[in-house]
């Protein structure tokens, strides 16, 4: 009898009640809307996962940088998920902005 | 010596336009390199400051930097390559490049990351790996025994507004 493998994988967030499955074996790390964080776009961590995960404030200046913010409005540098055997991090980057000016 | 904002190399801009560089975005494949807060970044060097291994991005370091932040099987010296890029020009006034989040190895041990530098690794000539842009994160971020993902801005790695 061969056994079937397959790759379905169960994701939840430690802060909110969203779940998911991903069922292909590269499928990358799912992210939703967490109401927990202040409706920031965050990862969700496998099923069953002992961890926290939490925002980290952008720790400099905005000045006319494009960063990402959460519902409030706080402008967010990353996510960091802390599990019982390491860490895991989500940055956001801003964008390089360049603009014409009008004379 | 340290990052301060997220930057088009002007360079680039000028390179292309100018038919200089025959830089395609369409199809050549840019890597994304981490550096720690040891450099200091300039988005009008020269063009060929602005690439990979010259200038302040420099090829050295390791996992905690000095500068450059990388480790072997997770995130590779000389960057991660990025995927499914666009080049967007479909909202007036607007061109915006733009690519899938960009993640190490599950097993990346990394600190001191302080922000990025996107380069044309597919260029060879006239300058080799010239410099795109670079992106501050706004702080130090590392990750131990996991994974470190770069999430570009819904507003693209870079953004030219006319």
């Amino acid at each position: 009898m061969i056994p079937e493998l397959s790759a379905e994988r169960h994701w939840t967030c430690p802060n909110c009640t969203i779940a998911a499955v991903t069922r292909r074996p590269e499928a990358p790390i799912p992210f939703h809307a967490c109401k927990g964080l202040n409706g920031l776009n965050a990862p969700l961590v496998p099923d069953g996962t002992r961890c926290k995960v939490q925002t980290i404030e952008r720790e400099d200046y905005i000045g006319r940088e494009v960063v990402r913010t959460d519902g409030e409005g706080r402008p967010v540098m990353s996510v960091v998920t802390t599990r019982d055997d390491g860490t895991d991090c989500v940055i956001y980057a801003p964008t390089a902005t360049a603009g014409a000016m009008e004379v | 010596m340290a990052w301060t904002n997220s930057k088009i190399f002007r360079p680039f801009l000028a390179d292309v336009l100018d038919n200089t560089t025959a830089v395609d975005l369409g199809s050549d494949v840019p890597k994304v390199a981490l550096y720690d807060n040891s450099i200091t970044p300039d988005n009008d060097v020269t063009s060929a400051n602005s690439a990979y291994t010259a200038g302040v991005w420099s090829a050295t370091g390791g996992g905690t930097g000095t500068p450059q932040v990388f480790q072997a099987g997770q995130w590779a010296q000389g960057g991660v390559a990025l995927a499914s890029t666009s080049l967007n020009s479909g909202t007036a006034d607007t061109v915006f490049y733009d690519a899938a989040d960009t993640a190490s190895g599950s097993a990346a041990t990394l600190s001191n990351v302080f922000g990025c530098l996107v380069y044309d690794d597919t260029l060879t000539t006239p300058v080799a790996d010239q410099g795109i842009s670079y992106n501050y994160f706004g702080g130090t971020n590392a990750v131990t025994n996991g994974t470190l993902t770069v999430v570009w801005n819904a507003n693209g790695i870079f953004r030219i507004t006319l």
